[in-house]
């Protein structure tokens, strides 16, 4: 197979843009482009809005606003076509225009990855199914970095673990088939918990398919009949529902904290204004995508690695960001101030030169540290406080019924229902379960303090398994969770064995991942430590000082080495070779030899933190150049989401 | 002795046309041609004739009045007779995939594919079926059908098809008309060319434009291959080439007719081909015509790069000389190409003029054999293919540097070319017609003739991919055979065993169409993707199989098909008991119930008797309905639900929910008694009784403290709070006043000064005993009572914290603490 050239990232996002073109260059002349919120934001991130006018958009319309109107003949939906939801509210508006308009409309549905059969009934049952042409959008994987793939399902957590919908692990599959179409086979697959076999188990019979589909491997072997890939070393798919824990730990890294407190999303936070001040004045290329902006009230900050800065800053611990912050400060200052030191022209020439890119690094200075300031007094509030301490109580394995007068406080107190959530359903998983008594207080004074319609939230909850009471003699009543021995991870062994705590961390200068919660490491990236670095976590379960990390890893595949640990995490363990044609295999490893940089793909089903990024990230920089790491993920998930999927909405006040 | 190869070229102007028998005896004698319609598919497909109804005919034996199509290759041989009994015909054409369209005067298209005589159909709706199609014109993968009221209607394409009203043209007389296929126009869609009148409409889907003419009308118009140029034929029997905007004219071309030609069509891009009953006129540039005469009936086929000619005797192909054709035989050429020809020959003859020849032209030597080899490709006579080869060859032996792959690829297309024009197969194709039908297009046309070992034969020869051919011979063979199943199927699997990309979906869906249920099961085993035995298992009503299956694929929209379509199908009991066993069915049956379908969701959870999930279906409900006597009646119906079990759970679920009704009725009471409008209602327990304490209603708050049974932690926290905000600062003394509370003071002291009063939050710094003394003076501190401090650290001895507090204090306060550190350093 040739070299590839360009990255995963570059090429998604090309292909994304190149497809979504030609389908808008498809629909003749001036449209209207209605498209779903879940979409809206994920478009942003490979296509810019003035690019969209350039092929003929003239307005874009949010599906949920259904305030779609006949300025233009050409209407063009983009929706998910998993969704029937969705594409029954394209319909309803279909149909709405088709009446009420004097205009002849045109319409397209470009469904997002793929046409359904789903969507099909739906059009045909309201009967416009002959009144639209259709089109594939194929989006799955969108690069939210270089080293982040993510699909941006925004409702993958709660379809997989609360509706145990598992239309995502089949969109992920689809997803990961792209990338095996690219690079040729994952040569290994390894992988944790249910979901996650699951997903392999699609990989390998997509692959089997698509192997009884190429019809002859007569012609053209490089479209064909498909190799396991000379660059790429793993896939290792970890479940959610392996490490329910990490997550509703508050991230404490400072990309993580901005998302626990203002929220990113597709790479954007919308901050207030009154805290980062106005936008400033907006540059050509700020004009992102389609999105709705709200003057004076939120400011959208672009948060990703264009801003060097951020870069800097996303993945430390929120402890030491004050100190960049200052010596950043310190230093544009002295770079500022060598205008006077300018002697002749040249050098004053060259300073005027820099002069933008000064002012861009003090625009993001001050955007910083107005946020961070800003998250300094949420974290130094006493609710802040009391929460941490509960949770790293929790993490430590203190004994937990100590917290409860804690918790108990804060219910009373009228914190967000997420924070009080959060720490129930983090004991819960911490020490299997809650006792039944505890958690029918609980469950009394939380429907007290916040309404009794969170009586579904609580049974959302158990049903995803993120609150359970512990002894298993209830357990047997839900249905669809035979709660067996070996079905829960368990913290207890695995703090121990895989050493989660790790006290003595430094945040500034760290030497393991548990820097990112200032002392404890996320289990789910222990477990791709426990793949990628036997080595250094052998070393770090025997104790002592853990060795220098950059001794040669044994090439012991798969868990080798940890299989009795990782038994201890929920859910199927499995590693999984896939083979090829021996001899094409061998001609080829002389061909290329074996010194390249291998790249790990580490897919994150069910979501990942911002905190388990920076954590993968450390991993990654440790391991470099010998391996790249490549995270990919359903969504970008917190705590706080977690819990909104489970938080009935709904409530007996009466709508004004 | 080799033919001439010029022969048969005629010139016409500046250039040659060259007229080649491709096949002889065509159709038997009793066909009368001149009775029929004759339509051939593009790329030497094959040719639909349908009777004439217009002219009469001689009744012969056993046709009796059935009108039929016959469908024929071009040799002659017959493929199939389709039975034609639908409404009269109104249009006869074919599409790029040999796929043969029959739309009737009620306006309902069929389209026939694979010449078997299976096809679907659709109407052109649109007010075809009131006004009557009047003709219809195709292009390679649409149609455009006129109406009598001179409406257009447009289809681009046969697999979804949309037809569509193309722009209202004018009232008036059409004399003809002409489509632009897509491929051509600006606007990238179909548009039509209309002589009304004395003039020419364009019309495209938003409007009709006049292009102004005064010399209509017009008899015919043809539009040429690539749609730069127009031909019109006007009643003064004069041919007329413009350009496509109509603003130049080409070329003028007088026919001396007053009868005006049945056909013009274009042959290739330069010239125009008039078709009288057995008269055939090619006019070239600058209006320089031949002519040709036959004997009898002469149909002409229009391809685009030539014309076919039949008549009852023979198939011809009419075509434009190729430059490197004419470059080599044209008379007195002096071309290397042509030199290099001759000295194969001087070659033969053992005669040293051919080395001559070739040093005379040696600097020009590989432009020579390219030519060779691209002239061979345009010959249709096998010895001419071979002397161009072999000149090539020999060329190409005497260079030291050639790239021999155009000269491998030529000799393997004109392989290709030799076996399908044999005229048992009967596809004439020259060949540019070949490069654009493609190899591939060329097998699928093989496999519509049944000519499997000729396809396989060729797909191996250019290593293309079979598995289509053998698909459709196992189709076939389940189709025809009449062994018993199990032979069959082991016949198949058997031939088929180890071929890549067998889609034994489709021969099962073949056999299933036969009625051979049983078969297409076996077979179906052997489809190895399982999301593609699921459309044929529905059909079948294998549902439950039908359901494993997508399970099995993981793709969740084809579970939800199936889902779907055995809801509709079976009655609920036993479709609730199909996805009982399996989690993923049920699952996703849920996720859409609760979506569009409330009720089958309680129906299932009564089912499967889970109270829980059946009450919480009521409670949302519950939250969704504004009227409170509805929405406890929901509440009550729900707590019945759960008032079965003895569940601890349901126990504890069915408590809680009455608790709501309860807290409802409480409210409602509360909202009648305090409040002209509801200000309780909804509200959580807490929340009322914040709301309560902030109204200054302590007693009620007291009261629904009781009732609901709130922990007295909570509700001292919630007093606070509602004083705190109500700025109740009496009350918060008296509370003071009180010897215990039993969430501390410190949320006094912190609360109150949160609120700014420090003279009443440091009256209960004294109340927190319990705190470490540090702790306490940071507290007094805060109160802006320094002294107070000091005298806090001086019960410790603490002097470097009085230290501290001197440089904090001002004034009075100053000397005091000094007063302090003095006393302390004193009593050391």
């Amino acid at each position: 197979m040739a070299p590839l050239s360009g990255s995963d990232a570059d090429y998604f996002r090309d292909k994304a843009r190149r497809d979504l073109l030609t389908l808008l260059e498809g629909a003749r002349g001036k449209k209207n482009l209605v498209i779903s919120q879940e979409l809206a934001g994920p478009v942003g991130l490979f296509v810019k809005f003035s690019v969209l006018q350039e092929y003929g958009v003239d307005r874009v319309f949010l599906l949920e606003n259904a305030n779609i109107d006949s300025s233009q003949r050409n209407v063009v939906f983009l929706v998910r076509g998993e969704k029937a939801r969705h594409v029954r509210i394209v319909a309803e508006q279909i149909k709405r225009l088709q009446n009420n308009g004097n205009v002849e409309h045109e319409f397209s549905i470009f469904f997002a990855p793929r046409r359904t059969l789903m969507s099909n009934s739906v059009l045909e049952e309201a009967g416009i199914i002959g009144d639209v042409n259709i089109a594939e959008l194929p989006l799955y994987f969108m690069p939210l970095e270089q080293d982040i793939l993510s699909l941006e399902l925004d409702e993958s957590f709660e379809d997989l673990y609360l509706h145990k919908d598992p239309g995502c692990i089949f969109h992920s599959a689809k997803a990961l088939m792209g990338v095996q179409q690219r690079h040729g086979y994952f040569p290994r697959i390894v992988g944790k918990g249910d979901n996650a076999r699951r997903l392999a188990d699609l990989l390998l019979r997509m692959r089997k398919e698509l192997d009884a589909e190429d019809s002859s491997g007569l012609t053209d072997p490089s479209a064909r009949g498909l190799l396991p890939s000379a660059s790429v070393e793993n896939l290792i798919i970890i479940d959610r529902d392996v490490d329910f824990g990490t997550p509703l730990l508050t991230q404490l890294t400072y990309e993580g904290l901005i998302d626990e407190y203002v929220g990113i999303k597709n790479n954007q936070a919308d901050v207030d204004t009154s805290i980062v001040g106005p936008a400033p004045t907006p540059q050509s290329e700020s004009s992102k995508a389609p999105q709705q902006v709200k003057q004076g009230l939120k400011r959208k900050i672009q948060l990703d690695s264009s801003d060097q800065l951020f870069s800097q800053l996303r993945d430390a611990n929120f402890a030491i960001v004050g100190d960049i912050l200052n010596k950043v400060a310190r230093r544009l200052e002295n770079e500022y101030e060598s205008r006077h030191t300018a002697k002749t022209t040249g050098e004053l020439r060259e300073f005027v030169n820099r002069l933008p890119t000064y002012q861009l690094e003090h625009q993001s200075l001050r955007t910083h540290t107005n946020l961070a300031e800003e998250i300094m007094r949420l974290t130094r509030s006493e609710t802040f406080r009391k929460t941490l301490e509960v949770q790293q109580n929790n993490a430590a394995g203190a004994d937990s019924t100590y917290q409860h007068e804690t918790i108990e406080e804060l219910i009373a107190r009228d914190v967000p229902l997420k924070t009080v959530l959060r720490l129930l359903c983090l004991e819960s998983c911490m020490s299997g379960g809650l006792r039944p008594r505890d958690l029918e207080s609980f469950k009394r004074q939380v429907l007290q303090a916040y309404g009794h319609q969170h009586l579904l939230t609580f049974w959302a909850l158990e049903k995803m398994e993120l609150l359970q009471p512990r002894s298993s003699a209830t357990t047997m009543l839900l249905p669809t969770s035979g709660a067996q021995a070996g079905s829960k991870t368990n913290y207890g062994y695995l703090r121990k064995n895989l050493r989660l705590v790790i006290e003595e961390v430094s945040e500034k200068d760290p030497n393991d991942i548990s820097y990112v919660y200032s002392g404890f490491a996320p289990l789910s990236v222990r477990l791709v430590q426990c793949v990628l670095q036997k080595s250094y976590m052998v070393s770090l379960i025997k104790g002592g000082t853990p060795a220098a990390s950059n001794t040669p890893n044994t090439t012991s595949p798969g868990w080798l080495g940890f299989e009795d640990v990782v038994k201890s995490a929920r859910g199927a363990t499995f590693s999984i070779v896939q083979k090829g044609d021996d001899k094409a295999v061998r001609a080829r490893q002389t061909l290329s030899g074996n010194s390249a940089t291998k790249t790990v793909y580490v897919f994150f089903l069910g979501g990942i933190t911002f905190t388990e990024i920076a954590a993968l990230r450390f991993i990654a920089a440790q391991e470099a150049p010998r391996r790249k790491i490549i995270i990919c993920t359903t969504s970008i998930i917190s705590g706080d989401r977690m819990m909104e999927a489970a938080i009935e909405k709904g409530s007996f006040v009466k709508a004004e | 002795m080799p033919p001439n190869p010029l022969a048969n070229w005629e010139k016409v102007g500046d250039s040659f046309y060259r007229k080649i028998a491709v096949y002889d005896a065509i159709f038997e004698d009793d066909i009368e041609l001149e009775n029929y319609i004759v339509v051939g598919a593009p790329y030497g497909g094959a040719i639909a004739l349908y009777r004439d109804e217009s002219k009469t005919f001689r009744l012969r034996d056993g046709q009796g009045s059935r009108s039929t199509i016959d469908i024929y290759s071009c040799s002659g041989r017959k493929i199939n007779r389709i039975n034609w009994e639908q409404a009269t015909i109104r249009g006869l054409g074919w599409s790029d995939k040999e796929e043969l369209l029959v739309v009737s005067e009620d306006g309902t298209v069929r389209r026939y594919f694979g010449l078997d005589g299976e096809f679907t159909s659709f109407s052109l709706g649109n007010g075809a079926e009131e006004y009557g199609v009047r003709a219809c014109q195709f292009w390679s993968s649409g149609l455009v059908a006129l109406l009598s009221n001179n409406q257009l209607i447009a289809v681009s394409k046969y697999d979804e098809p949309r037809p569509r009203l193309l722009a209202p043209c004018p009232e008036g007389e059409v004399s003809s008309w002409a489509l632009i296929p897509p491929a051509h126009t600006l606007s990238r869609s179909v548009e039509v060319l209309l002589a009304v009148d004395k003039t020419v409409f364009l019309i495209d889907s938003t409007e009709a434009e006049d292009k102004i003419l005064q010399d209509g009308p017009f008899k015919h118009i043809s539009v040429s291959p690539t749609g730069r140029f127009v031909a019109l034929f006007t009643a003064e029997g004069r041919l007329w080439v413009v350009s496509n905007d109509f603003q130049n004219k080409f070329s003028e071309y007088d026919s001396k007719s007053r009868v005006p030609p049945n056909t013009v069509n274009w042959c290739g891009e330069d010239a125009v081909i008039l078709g009288w009953e057995d008269e055939i006129h090619l006019v070239g540039p600058n209006g320089v015509a031949s002519k040709y005469y036959y004997d009898g009936r002469v149909h002409v086929i229009p391809e685009f790069d030539g014309v076919r000619l039949i008549t009852n005797d023979t198939c011809e192909f009419v075509h434009k000389v190729a430059a490197v054709t004419e470059e080599i035989f044209r008379l007195g050429s002096s071309s290397p190409a042509s030199v290099l020809l001759d000295s194969v020959e001087q070659l033969e003859k053992k005669s040293p003029k051919a080395d001559e020849n070739i040093q005379r032209i040696r600097s020009s030597l590989p432009s020579a054999v390219d030519t060779c080899i691209k002239a061979a490709g345009h010959e249709f006579d096998a010895y001419w293919q071979k002397r161009l080869l072999k000149a090539a060859s020999f060329g190409k032996s005497v260079l030291e540097l050639y790239n021999s792959d155009e000269f491998v690829e030529m000799t393997e297309k004109l392989r290709v070319l030799k076996a399908s024009r044999d005229y048992k197969i009967g596809l004439p194709l020259s060949y540019e017609q070949y490069l654009r039908l493609t190899p591939e297009g060329l097998i699928e046309r093989l496999i519509s003739r049944h000519e499997y070992l000729l396809a396989i034969r060729i797909s191996e020869y250019l290593q293309i991919p079979a598995d289509k051919i053998y698909v459709h011979w196992a189709s076939q063979k389940v189709k025809v055979s009449t062994v018993d199943d199990e032979a069959v199927c082991k016949l198949i699997v058997q031939r088929l065993d180890g071929k890549p990309g067998i889609s034994f979906e489709v021969i099962a869906q073949a056999a299933y169409d036969e009625g051979r249920s049983h078969l297409a099961t076996q077979l179906l085993n052997h489809e190895p993707r399982a999301g593609k035995q699921v459309p044929l298992l529905l059909n079948m009503e294998e549902d439950e199989l039908a359901l494993d299956k997508a399970i099995e694929s993981g793709d969740d929209d084809l579970v939800n098909y199936v889902l779907l379509h055995l809801k509709s199908k079976l009655p609920l009991a036993s479709f609730f008991r199909m996805i009982n066993t399996r989690p993923m069915a049920s699952a996703l049956v849920e996720t859409a119930a609760r979506g569009d379908d409330i009720e089958l969701l309680k129906d299932l959870f009564y089912q499967d008797d889970r109270p829980i999930d059946g009450a919480n279906v009521l409670l949302s409900e519950a939250l969704r309905d504004t009227d409170l006597t509805r929405r406890t009646e929901k509440l009550q119906l729900a707590s019945r639900l759960l008032s079965d079990s003895k569940e601890p759970t349901v126990v504890l679920n069915q408590k809680l929910v009455s608790e709501a009704s309860q807290l409802l009725k409480a409210q409602d009471a509360l909202d009648k008694d305090l409040a002209d409008h509801s200000e309780f209602l909804g509200l959580s327990v807490n929340e009322t009784v914040y709301r309560l304490i902030r109204g200054g209603y302590g007693k009620r708050a007291h009261k629904i403290q009781n009732e609901f049974k709130m922990p007295e932690k909570t509700f001292w926290w919630l007093r606070l709070r509602a004083l705190v905000a109500k700025r109740d600062w009496g009350e918060l003394e008296e509370i003071a006043k009180l010897k215990k509370s039993p969430i501390g003071w410190e949320p006094f002291y912190n609360e109150i000064l949160g609120a700014g009063n420090t003279k009443l939050a440091s009256g209960f710094v004294p109340k927190c005993s319990h705190l470490p003394p540090a702790e306490r003076i940071e507290m007094w501190v805060k109160c802006g009572m320094i002294v107070k401090a000091g005298e806090e650290a001086q019960k410790t001895k603490d002097l470097n914290t009085l230290e501290l507090l001197r440089t904090k204090a001002s004034g009075p306060a100053a000397t005091e603490i000094e007063r302090m550190i003095n006393q302390q350093r004193q009593r050391k």
